[in-house]
């Protein structure tokens, strides 16, 4: 919306103004671009208890963590770029589906069927064609890989070039947008202030970099078909972490930790 | 990633050049260089607007991380709108802002431009003066974006009254663009518009 700074610019003088809002996205690049200097797309499977090292002088995290760690063993980071979601997502989603190929092949299928859905929603048959494409072309990339392993490692390289990474988290945020606009009756009684679900979805859901909620989770696991467990870990009190199912009552394929304002991807014990 | 970029802006300058906008003569888009990152808009200004028949240049500009950001845009024609600079020609638009979305286009970012040509939105202003004078004296803004649009974009409507006060104040030794800046910014009135310029 651009209000955090205005730029009134007065006519009556001739010294053209810094554009205020221009430096704001400038500085907030910068930021962005050393974050992501620092940490990988998607990182390395580590061992859950190396999550201790960053609480050292906090026991209730300490504490926390050690409970995670008797139902998990391991983590993979993703960059907290505000996509951390629909990373994590679409990367722990096809890579449990390449132990199960059958579940992939369906999977497949229904995503060959997807750009037609988003073009009869309205979108733009030649921007959705551009992510489609590179979607179904990862997708067939590692499917196309006959040993389970080599296609995971695949994954990881893929998911872990810029390009092709934010090809998916764009594709997966055209899904989950076209899912709230076709189920809009149900989502519009979710969405906070008074903006129609196209409103939110062109606000909060297409744009990259925007940071994911419930309502992004529950729309994205229904246009994949799947479920999602979210460890909530904060400093609330209590020594065990919350669990949540989403949608609620489903078996859930993937796993995230959700630290406030980001999203990990979990590996069952 | 700079290739990316330049693929995708290939991509959409077909989509552009084939548009039915274009055929209307609406819209239109240039290159500039070989590298796809710099590119001249066009935009005609739309019917029943004070722009109507005032063709309006734009500077664009793809940046490497194209289309996960926004193109640079902004307006190379001198134009009196509230979501534009009078001074510089920068845009105060959503979707050139945190509202852009990867699956936008350059087509779209000209269409929405137009739009915004067509329904100013004055109280998310980029041009305070020109959208204090749209909300307080509609009128006059009405006059003046249109005397803009003769003056800088070609328009047909050619105003006789702002012209000859521009002409008194030339006449005083003050430079055309600053006596039509002075002038727009008070209404037209003449005697204010010396005084600030004197003062």
């Amino acid at each position: 919306m651009g209000d955090e700074a205005k730029n009134s610019s007065t006519t009556t003088e001739d010294v053209p103004q810094l554009n205020q809002d221009e430096l704001i996205m400038a500085q907030q690049r910068q930021i962005e671009k050393e974050i992501s200097e620092s940490i990988p797309l998607v990182g390395e499977l580590e061992s859950i208890l190396l999550l201790e090292h960053e609480y050292s002088n906090d026991t209730v995290y300490q504490e926390k963590v050690r409970n995670l760690s008797l139902k998990y063993s391991s983590i993979r980071r993703t960059r907290p770029d505000g996509n951390c979601f629909f990373r994590a997502f679409s990367f722990a989603y096809i890579e449990r589906l390449l132990d199960k190929k059958e579940e992939f092949k369906a999977f497949y299928q229904k995503a060959e069927k997807s750009k037609d859905v988003l073009v009869e929603l309205g979108f733009q048959q030649f921007t959705v064609e551009d992510f489609y494409d590179t979607y179904l072309d990862v997708l067939k990339r590692v499917g196309d890989i006959e040993n389970t392993e080599e296609a995971k490692a695949e994954l990881y390289t893929l998911f872990n070039d810029q390009g092709y990474s934010d090809y998916m988290v764009v594709y997966l945020r055209l899904l989950t947008s076209g899912q709230l606009q076709k189920e809009k009756d149900f989502y519009s009684c979710f969405i906070e202030g008074h903006r129609t679900v196209e409103d939110f979805c062109h606000q909060e859901v297409e744009p990259m970099y925007k940071e994911s909620d419930h309502i992004h989770i529950i729309a994205a696991c229904a246009a994949l078909g799947t479920g999602v467990r979210v460890i909530y870990m904060d400093r609330g009190t209590g020594k065990a972490v919350t669990e949540h199912d989403l949608p609620e009552g489903c078996i859930p394929s993937v796993h995230l930790l959700y630290r406030p304002g980001h999203y990990d991807i979990l590996y069952p014990v | 990633m700079a290739n990316i970029a330049a693929q995708r802006i290939k991509r959409e300058f077909k989509e552009v050049i084939k548009s039915e906008e274009v055929a209307k003569c609406a819209i239109r888009v240039e290159l500039l260089n070989d590298c796809y990152t710099e590119l001249r808009g066009e935009i005609a200004g739309p019917p029943d607007t004070p722009y109507e028949g005032g063709t309006f240049v734009l500077d664009i500009k793809v940046p490497e991380t194209y289309p996960f950001n926004p193109p640079k845009v902004k307006f190379l024609t001198k134009i009196w709108h509230p979501n534009i600079s009078s001074v510089t020609g920068a845009i105060c638009l959503d979707i050139l802002k945190d509202q852009w979305a990867a699956a936008m286009t350059l087509r779209t970012v000209l269409l929405s431009l137009q739009a915004l040509l067509s329904a100013a939105e004055p109280d998310d202003p980029q041009d305070a003066v020109v959208a204090k004078q749209y909300k307080e004296n509609n009128e006059m803004f009405q006059i003046t974006a249109r005397h803009w649009t003769n003056v800088y974009a070609g328009g047909p409507n050619v105003n006789k009254d702002c012209d000859d006060k521009i002409k008194t104040l030339a006449d005083m030794g003050v430079e055309e663009h600053q006596a039509r800046v002075a002038l727009s910014s008070y209404d037209w009135e003449l005697q204010r518009a010396t005084e600030q310029l004197f003062s």
